[in-house]
């Protein structure tokens, strides 16, 4: 187990350094920090010794080992636009960011839980298939629609919540119920498949067979195998979480790190890009390394493979 | 089973025939005009009549253009840069896939090991970063796109070749003297491409919403053309005046992606946890 762990760590480590170089990579091709850096009119005096100042006359293997050990010390560089440190402008959005997708997250799995067994338990096919073409409709409309539509109902015509912004629960809702249901669809229907094939496992018949009840069987027998399988996806689908994370926090304008990213584009401002997009993969990478070692306890397969 | 196989099928179909009407057939209408602008009659709400007594079928935008003429137009665009981000990105991947699994070796240790990394920034993060950096347009977007999403069909074509190399017919060439390269083009290729080809037709549904949201975020099409995306984010700002604005593209986003979605997941079996595994990567 510590062999396995020991190991999880290396390679997580390894993909952060090559999301590191991936990324300087990025900032080479944006083109000459020092141009930007200085305003239009400046001579290519002034751009020379400010290329000198910043290292970029030194040959490329130097300037990346530079930008891999600044990078290790937290360094990304300097907002061309605000003049602080681009990393602690981007530091200071993650909660906001770890607000939202931890609550969707929880939400979506809640929701995912109670919903599938209830279906499950109820025995009716009909109730079945209505929740699972709801599911599938709600996963074929895209983030930003759905935001709008929720928005459209729930702020504009209800008046009852916000459209904008973060601050008490009220502000959390919309947007936490709009990332929770992108995930949803795919864990209900994850979820009812797992369940599906436990169902035709031979403990399942043992258990019947030596007269256990119906209820009984699903939570105390399927449901604790049905949930590993989803316990891999939703690290799989980190991702796609922090990924809808950028577009949720444009549309509910909430000040999070994706929101940052997108501002920061439209303002050429790079340093703060990448030190958005090295930290929200770094959260993706570390929880992704959680969940594997949490899957390698729950199944000792797992840390052979 | 097959009953039910059907109704969805049906269902699938006709969203992809409203989808495809409006790209094809709206264009040769003789209304068709994505770009006048005409201040005087903007924000109509649809089957409106203006100042000027003309029709607007699904109403005008703000700036007095018609609605459908620009549903319409980018329909096309959003299908032209879905198409050719599947083609490329289905090119590359069944490429380079098949070189990892039939090579293996270092050569696969180090094409898997870039899947991996990319699979490690979130998809829509790693496109607003390049982006950012190689500039918008349609043409620039398709590539952008289409460069970005080779790791679903690599994996799957890898692990296809992994298998298929070990077959006989493979074997029996290669004692025969066939290069690898034969060996790929002729054995290993026709194997793959039905497979391919259902993981891109799923593949396109996310590849057009991928496309919208760049543009909603306005990282993808630029204006004066218009794309679903871009027509969702113009729209809400008039949310309240003209809610319209912003539904009917999301509509039509809704119809393309579950008509695709639907179709597609007629092709593979409900219950095949692999598949869905890989969808969700």
């Amino acid at each position: 187990m510590a062999y396995f762990v020991v190991r999880r760590t290396l390679q997580s480590f390894l993909t952060v350094l090559g999301v590191v170089t991936v990324t300087f990579f990025l900032v080479r091709m944006a083109g000459d920090p020092a141009v930007l850096l200085l305003p239009v009119e400046a001579s290519d005096e002034e751009i020379a010794r400010l290329r000198t100042a910043l290292g970029l006359d030194q040959s490329w293997i130097v300037q990346y080992l530079k930008f891999l050990a600044n990078a290790l010390t937290g360094d990304f560089g300097v907002s061309l636009r605000q003049r602080t440190s681009a990393l602690g402008l981007v530091l200071d959005r993650v909660p906001a960011t770890l607000e939202l997708a931890l609550s969707a997250f929880v939400l979506g799995m809640v929701l995912a839980f109670g919903i599938g067994l209830a279906v499950r338990l109820s025995r009716s096919r009909k109730l079945r298939t209505i929740i699972m073409w709801i599911a599938l409709a709600r996963q074929a409309i895209p983030v930003f629609s759905f935001g709008l539509i929720l928005i459209l109902i729930f702020s504009v015509w209800l008046r009852w919540l916000p459209s904008l912004g973060r601050g008490g629960i009220e502000h959390l809702v919309l947007p936490a119920l709009t990332l929770a249901t992108y995930e949803l669809a795919l864990y209900l229907r994850l979820f009812n498949a797992s369940l599906a094939v436990e169902q035709r496992q031979d403990y399942v018949r043992t258990a019947y067979s030596k007269g256990q009840g119906r209820t009984k069987v699903i939570l105390f027998h399927m449901l604790p195998n049905a949930l590993l399988p989803l316990v891999t996806v939703a690290g799989i689908n980190l991702g796609l979480l922090l990924g809808g994370t950028v577009v949720t926090e444009t549309v509910f304008s909430w000040p999070g790190v994706g929101r940052l990213i997108v501002q920061s584009v439209s303002q050429r401002d790079y340093p703060v890009i990448i030190a958005g997009v090295f930290i929200i993969s770094l959260i993706f990478v570390m929880v992704n390394l959680i969940v594997d070692v949490i899957y390698g306890f729950l199944d000792p397969r797992v840390r052979v493979a | 089973m097959i009953g039910k196989l059907t109704v969805s099928t049906t269902i699938s179909l006709l969203l992809l025939f409203g989808v495809l009407v409006l790209v094809v057939l709206v264009p040769l209408l003789p209304g068709y005009d994505p770009y006048t602008q005409n201040l005087m009659s903007g924000l109509l709400p649809p089957g409106e009549v203006s100042p000027e007594g003309q029709m607007y079928l699904l109403g005008s935008d703000a700036l007095g253009r018609d609605a459908l003429s620009r549903l319409a137009l980018a329909g096309r665009i959003s299908l032209f840069i879905g198409l050719s981000a599947v083609l490329l990105s289905l090119v590359v991947g069944v490429f380079v896939g098949l070189i990892a699994g039939f090579f293996r070796g270092w050569i696969e240790n180090v094409i898997m090991g870039i899947a991996d990394l990319q699979l490690s920034i979130p998809r829509v993060l790693l496109l607003i970063a390049v982006a950012a950096i190689l500039g918008t347009g349609v043409l620039k977007l398709a590539i952008v796109l289409g460069l970005t999403s080779w790791v679903v069909y690599g994996r799957v074509a890898r692990a296809m070749a992994l298998s298929l190399r070990e077959r006989e017919f493979v074997l029996s060439a290669t004692t025969q003297g066939a290069t690898a390269a034969w060996n790929i083009r002729k054995h290993l290729l026709p194997n793959v491409v039905p497979q391919m080809l259902i993981v891109g037709s799923y593949e396109l549904g996310q590849i057009v919403v991928l496309e919208a949201a760049l543009s909603y975020l306005g990282l993808g099409v630029q204006p004066p053309l218009p794309s679903w995306g871009l027509m969702v984010s113009e729209g809400q700002t008039y949310l309240e005046l003209d809610p319209w604005l912003s539904v009917l593209p999301s509509i039509t986003l809704f119809m393309l992606v579950a008509g695709v979605q639907i179709l597609s997941q007629s092709f593979t079996a409900e219950n095949d946890m692999s598949a869905e595994i890989v969808k969700a990567q």
